[in-house]
């Protein structure tokens, strides 16, 4: 697997209604991680200033954007879990034994994992 | 099956074998036996034809079509077989499906539930060993485990129907274990394939078609040396003996349920022969109950007798039951054994995956080793000659090479240690110190902003599970750092009792999203204010600051003894501080440590490492650290256990030892009075002191006074060995 693409986000921890009210400008992608917690991929403000609430520049993670061929065959042989059908979708798991994220839009996928992980997926998928 | 004649080598001598011969079929054509006898059923559910084929192991011959030049070898009469090192097959391939229903077995059941379930819309999978798909396991999910000649199919189905068919009945009496003996099925196979069978016999029901010999009367034992040539049964009272070549049994039917037992609470249904309640034959009173694991009606008494009254514990005190058929042969004569005894017909015992020999790798096929992280100085470590190795889910550096120069730059100068692993978290919310004053046992309404503490996490038992700092940084809001190893576990731990308490408590964890470096040692100061920190916090204090145009939280503390300040920062800055740090240092003469030197400057200052100095049911007062403990708390996690035992008297204490060097080795044992009282958890020859320090269990009182260790004096010494009064950790 080629090299991935370092990830700029903001991380988002507040009450789920919080973050389901919260509006984001285009091309901005956020993945909720848990009903708490939200990774909002190039996104640099958010309107949570006044509520209890954390956030965070997160640079923690990378990606590998993919189209739906490479990841039918680089990813799905990998993964021992079902993937949901609808789009957008976020599916969390081990891929190749390694915990991942695959962020599922119609026509790419964004495969991601914390930078720590990133050379064990290099290493394992092809 | 094969399609043509050929030959094939047994045992070294070639054999010939017939078109549509398996393994078995062939062997017995020649007029010799897979093994060194029992009953054979063909069918696969016995274990009494397996053989190494092809360099593999307790393969089942009977299901095993014969090929030219394979190469067969018998098992030996006792012991396991031998280990063909250069027979492990490379990569094994596996493929992952998805399925609606999977019905295993294409046999009369199986057919009539897949036609019935294709009628109500169902999208439906057979899956057959027939048909060269061999199921042998079915996990959670359900996941079918199947084995097929392209390698393991692994498939996930949203209902799986069970259509196994039965088993037969294998006789258990004295010498069931000639050669000779045959299920009626088998003989039917047998007399298909034009095998002479010689003079045949039936016991039960004479198999249609085959040419034999009813036997009336109870089967009571089989006579002949290797092979049968009689047969004793009692009939209207008397015993009477039947000459014969071969004993066609019919003895009954038992469920082929071993894959319905091992999916208990899973959306599997069982149909057919598989699912019936087939009538246990009559108890065994003597004779090889198990042919896998050689276990006699004796064996069963015997652990009878020791209590073992229940069908789990005889199958676990006599290992009937675990061997290669797992149970299809033995399980209803241990039923039927245990009923005669109990007055109870147990229901069969629980199975487990694999209900058939699979190899390692058809095992491993896609498993994956654990995935173990990189920190983002990985690189840097190594470009500076790092022996790298695996320290809690992470790579860490061991040593740079020469790790007494190590501790020396820390003792004497300034050195960096890569400390990204530690767990680090945010915690924040209204009830942010309610939830902290619960989860540790220190008091942590009394930090102020800009203050930490070091902190023990317990467990409801008073016992140590991690430890870490907290730092205030505002009102609600905390870092909390915890141990490499014990992240992962602290976050859980949090988040549950968050949960479980109803609190407005939010929790991120930065573990992998922060990097951090220790800069350590009595010039760390001067270091850190060449690349910018003019305002260095004082020990226990931390601030957020910008070094070297590097946003940092900088917290001051101190694990090796030395003055230290450890910088929080984002993984993606890592590098680019890491080496102004080294460049910044070069006139201090820095270096990076690793673990090597870390844990010998922290036992010199006899800081404990959870999970290496504790156990899983130490307390602080074990450790000797009740000052980490604030009983006036009203509540806190393990307060109630812990004021419970206080009075009571301990019989464990860790404590610190020193002695001539060289230092022994950790995990030796301690010695009083010619008996183990403990042993060493950590040590090291120290440098500074000129002596070996240890830290050590004593688990027998009344402790000792003198203890020996390596077969030298150790003195009792209370640490910290180095620097007692820490004024150079808060110089």
């Amino acid at each position: 697997m080629r090299a991935p693409e370092p990830l700029r986000a903001l991380r988002l921890v507040a009450a789920s209604d919080l973050l389901d009210a919260l509006t984001w400008p285009d091309g901005v992608a956020a993945l909720r991680f848990a009903a708490d917690d939200m990774l909002a991929l190039d996104a640099t403000t958010a309107d949570l200033a006044d509520e209890p609430a954390i956030i965070e520049d997160e640079v923690g993670f990378v990606g590998w954007w993919l189209t739906l061929d490479e990841v039918r065959d680089q990813v799905i042989p990998h993964v021992d879990w079902p993937l949901r059908t609808a789009r957008l979708a976020l599916a969390q798991g081990l891929v190749a034994g390694v915990p991942a994220k695959l962020w599922l839009t119609e026509d790419r996928a964004l495969l991601l994992c914390a930078a720590a992980y990133a050379h064990e997926l290099m290493d394992r998928l092809p | 099956m094969s399609a043509e004649a050929g030959r094939f080598v047994l045992d070294g001598r070639r054999l010939p074998y017939e078109p549509g011969d398996t393994v078995a079929i062939a062997i017995l054509r020649a007029g010799e036996h897979p093994r060194t006898g029992g009953t054979l059923c063909l069918a696969g559910d016995c274990g009494n034809c397996v053989a190494e084929v092809d360099g593999i192991a307790y393969i089942r011959t009977c299901q095993t079509a014969a090929r030219a030049e394979m190469d067969v070898r018998r098992h030996p009469a006792e012991g396991a077989p031998a280990w063909h090192e250069d027979a492990i097959a490379g990569e094994i391939a596996v493929r992952r499906e998805e399925a609606d229903l999977a019905v295993i077995g294409a046999g009369r059941s199986g057919t009539a539930a897949a036609a019935e379930a294709r009628r109500a819309g169902r999208q439906v999978t057979q899956l057959d060993a027939g048909h060269g798909t061999e199921v042998v396991a079915i996990y959670a999910g359900p996941t079918v485990i199947a084995r097929t000649p392209e390698g393991m199919l692994h498939m996930r189905a949203r209902e799986v129907v069970v259509a196994t068919g039965a088993a037969e009945i294998q006789p258990v009496c004295p010498g069931n274990g000639l050669a000779g003996l045959f299920t009626a099925r088998a003989a039917q196979q047998l007399h298909a394939a034009a095998v002479n069978l010689g003079a045949a016999v039936a016991i039960g029901p004479a198999p249609e078609g085959v040419p034999c010999t009813p036997v009336l009367g109870d089967l009571v034992r089989f006579e002949g040396a290797g092979r049968v040539s009689a047969v004793v049964t009692l009939h209207d009272g008397a015993e009477r003996s039947t000459p014969c070549d071969t004993v066609i049994l019919n003895l009954g039917r038992s469920p082929r349920d071993v894959l319905s037992r091992m999916a208990d609470d899973l959306p599997v249904r069982v149909v057919g022969s598989a699912a019936e309640a087939f009538p246990l034959p009559p108890p065994p009173t003597e004779g090889i109950v198990c042919p896998c694991a050689g276990i006699g009606v004796d064996d069963l008494e015997g652990v009878w007798a020791r209590g073992f009254n229940e069908l789990e514990l005889v199958k676990r005190a006599s290992l009937a039951g675990t061997g290669t058929c797992q149970g299809s042969a033995c399980l209803p004569h241990v039923r039927a054994w245990i009923a005669a005894r109990s007055g109870d017909v147990p229901e069969p015992f629980t199975a487990r995956p694999a209900s058939r020999q699979i190899t390692l790798g058809e095992a491993a096929a896609d498993v994956h080793l654990d995935a173990f992280r990189r920190t983002p100085l990985h690189d840097e470590h190594v470009a500076q000659g790092a022996q790298m190795d695996r320290f809690g889910g992470w790579w860490r550096p061991w040593n740079y090479g020469d790790q007494l120069a190590e501790y020396r730059a820390v003792r004497e100068a300034v050195s960096l240690g890569d400390v990204s692993t530690l767990g680090k978290f945010v915690v924040a919310g209204p009830d942010a110190v309610e939830f902290l004053q619960r989860l540790y046992p220190t008091d942590v309404a009394t930090i102020r902003a800009g203050r930490s503490r070091y902190a023990l996490l317990l467990n409801e038992r008073g016992h140590v599970i991690d430890d870490g700092m907290i730092c205030r940084e505002a009102d609600d809001r905390f870092v909390l750092t915890f141990t490499t190893g014990g992240a992962g576990n602290a976050e859980m731990w949090m988040r549950d009792w968050i949960e479980t308490w109803g609190l407005r408590v939010l929790l991120l964890d930065r573990t992998m999203s922060l990097a951090a470096i220790n800069v350590t040692g009595p010039r760390a100061g001067e270091l850190l204010a060449r690349i910018g920190l003019v305002d260095p916090p004082g020990f226990l204090r931390h601030i957020r600051t910008e070094l070297a145009g590097v946003p940092c939280h900088v917290m001051r503390l101190s694990f090796t003894g030395e003055a230290s300040f450890e910088l929080h920062h984002a993984v993606d800055r890592s590098v680019e501080l890491w080496r102004r740090l080294m460049d910044a240092g070069q006139e201090y003469g820095i270096r990076p440590h690793g673990l090597q030197a870390l844990f010998g400057l922290r036992l010199e200052k006899g800081h404990v490492i959870i999970g290496m100095d504790t156990e899983l049911d130490t307390t602080p007062r074990r450790l000797g650290m009740e000052w980490a403990v604030n009983m006036e708390k009203p509540d806190f996690i393990g307060r109630d256990a812990l004021a419970r035992t206080a009075d009571l008297p301990d019989h464990r204490r860790l404590v610190g030892l020193s002695m001539s060097v060289p230092a022994p080795a950790e995990g030796s044992p301690i010695w009083a009075s010619g008996e183990v009282v403990g042993h060493v958890t950590s040590s090291f020859t120290s440098p500074t002191l000129g002596q070996a320090v240890m830290l050590g269990w004593l688990k027998r009182t009344p402790f000792p006074e003198h203890v020996e260790i390596d077969g030298r004096a150790a003195a009792f010494a209370a640490p910290p060995f180095y620097d007692p009064e820490g004024l150079r950790a808060r110089a």
